[in-house]
């Protein structure tokens, strides 16, 4: 596998060619690809807000949106100015600090999450050897930041929104972990560029979901059931619980709430993408195209042509999950808290671990289909 | 150990049928996205009130005789019929008439009741002010001709689901002598007075 283009090697080089120490060059390349993950995601939130909004509307059969913006695209922008400006109130009897943190703690890894989610060879924050067990990692310190802002809150609703917020969050880690591990025992290797790489080459034929349809679906309920979202929105269930943990939130602690859940749906999509769909790959192999062009697959155009593409792809796959997420939440209609729990616990955590055995038993059996 | 493998294989039967309904839910709310919007762009598109509409009232102040069943057939006897007896004719001489619409509830008894037909329904429903006080009608007001959204030259006239052709569920883009479905109120009253008169003829 060549390398592709190293931005962070050019720029640092460069620096260094102006003069700079080495120490110094790469303090300064440092502060770059995190700001800029930052605003994407933060764009990629706009983005998933306007088609939450649009995709809605039209499964309604309603407009959705039309007038702020060409064809509403600043909605998100104005819902976020005017919770920005609202006042920001703590409750009379709340723990102000507890009450402060929750929404920092809920948002802060979700974002840290970005570092390891790869949109080429070497478009990645940072590429972690423990990859995939860092997001796991870092997605368990949420359901804390929910129960604090729950009980902090001093209010029953919110209390008990925050106790089921942390419930399901434990109870569907478990699935979702099993099923990162049997993508990890096929790869050899925990971190996110080694999975893609281990599905390249093949184009769509080699993409993980053909080796692990169940893990695909367990994964991807398990994410939907991190995330909070329709089937398993338990936690905000306005039917029964006001709001959940956000009830007595309002102004920027709410927005951080509102922002993190996301942040959250996008990055789950991203991660399905990478660890299912191929992460950057094309459905058709890079060399074919290079062969059928005739030039190397080191060509220098035809490598930033496919580092571009290669993000395009990325997002379009995890886009493409997140109209699905959208779509479901106007299919499917909330389960219950026991439902919810029967299925983590009796189905997910079952079919994963046999999903994992299988796999286990697959890779003795064929170490060249399912990595040696 | 048959048992166990009959209730994991029963299990798994269960679960293909939860995800094949699933999957004809996401079919349905997919097919949905490429409908047309159904809802009334409103203040660029408004429905054409149906015919039996129960807006605005209209009053004639020259066809009214002051005699107050109005406001006798009133839940709330609402009308206030300012009138004076004129020696000269013998009759009353009316000088105001008016209907407070924050209170009026629509209801249509005083226009059915009313002897000389003075009082009518009209289709006007935006009667949005920002003091109260101001729906207050007086004779003139209430003398006005309502505006009608066919004549509203800034507004797309949309026809109510009823009121559209056979097997059309779209108002948009509609030709505009596109028939109903079913007779014509007029249609009807021919009808009726067809077989009346073949009636007497016997």
């Amino acid at each position: 596998m060549d390398q592709g283009i190293d931005l962070q090697q050019t720029f640092i080089q460069s620096l260094m060619d102006l003069g700079l120490p080495a120490g110094a060059a790469k303090t300064v390349w440092m502060p770059l690809p995190m700001l800029l993950m930052i605003i994407g995601a933060t764009v990629g939130v706009l983005v998933s807000v306007w088609l939450e909004r649009k995709i809605s509307a039209a499964v309604q059969q309603r407009v959705g949106p039309e007038f702020i913006g060409p064809l509403g695209v600043l909605a998100p922008v104005a819902d976020g100015l005017k919770l920005i400006f609202k006042e920001d109130t703590v409750p009379a009897k709340a723990d102000p600090l507890l009450f402060t943190l929750g929404p920092v703690i809920v948002v802060i890894p979700v974002f840290l999450s970005y570092l390891i989610v790869p949109f080429g060879q070497n478009l990645i924050v940072t590429n972690v050897g423990m990859g995939v067990f860092v997001w796991i990692a870092l997605s368990s310190v949420v359901p804390i930041g929910l129960l604090m802002s729950g009980y902090a809150s001093n209010n029953k609703y919110a209390l008990l929104g925050g106790l089921r917020a942390a419930a399901q969050s434990i109870s569907y880690e478990i699935p979702l972990a099993l099923a990162v591990m049997a993508i990890v025992l096929m790869s050899n290797s925990l971190s996110t560029i080694d999975i893609v790489n281990q599905q390249s080459g093949y184009g769509i034929l080699g993409w993980n979901i053909w080796r692990q349809p169940i893990g695909f679906v367990v994964f991807w309920i398990a994410a939907l059931a991190e995330c909070e979202r329709i089937p398993f929105d338990l936690p905000e269930a306005e039917e029964e619980l006001v709001a959940g943990y956000q009830t007595e939130y309002s102004g920027m602690k709410f927005a951080l709430f509102y922002l993190g859940s996301y942040v959250n749906l996008v990055l789950s999509a991203l991660m399905v993408a990478v660890l299912y769909l191929g992460g950057w790959e094309l459905p058709i192999p890079t060399a074919l195209i290079a062969n059928w062009l005739g030039v190397s697959e080191t060509n220098a155009w035809l490598e930033i042509v496919g580092a571009s593409l290669g993000i395009t792809m990325t997002l379009l796959k995890a886009y493409f999950l997140v109209f699905t997420a959208i779509l479901l939440r106007w299919t499917v209609p909330r389960v219950r808290i026991d439902q919810l729990l029967n299925l983590g616990w009796k189905f997910l955590l079952p079919i994963s671990l046999v999903n994992l055995l299988i796999t286990a038993a697959l890779k003795t059996a064929f170490p060249g289909a399912f990595g040696g | 150990m048959l048992k166990f493998l009959k209730q994991v294989g029963d299990y798994a039967k269960e679960t293909v049928q939860a995800a094949k309904y699933i999957g004809q839910g996401l079919a349905v709310t997919f097919d949905h996205m490429q409908r047309r919007p159904v809802t009334v762009q409103y203040p660029y598109e408004k429905l054409i009130p149906s015919e039996r509409f129960r807006g605005r009232i209209h009053f004639e102040f020259d066809k009214c005789i002051s005699c107050e069943v109005c406001v006798r057939v009133c839940p709330i006897y609402l009308p206030v019929v300012d009138w004076e007896f004129n020696p000269a004719t013998k009759k009353k001489q009316l000088s105001h008439y008016s209907i407070d619409f924050g209170v009026c509830i629509f209801c249509g008894n005083c226009v059915e009741y009313c002897p000389t037909n003075c009082l009518s329904m009209t289709e006007e429903y935006e009667l949005a002010v920002y003091d109260r006080h101001e729906l207050n009608y007086d004779s003139v007001a209430l003398g006005r001709l309502p505006y009608k959204v066919t004549d509203d030259p800034m507004v797309t006239a949309l026809r109510e689901f009823l009121y559209l052709p056979k097997g059309v569920m779209e108002p948009h883009n509609l030709p505009a002598d596109a028939r109903r479905a079913g007779q014509r109120p007029e249609e009807i009253l021919a009808q009726d007075v067809a077989q009346d008169l073949a009636q007497e003829e016997k």
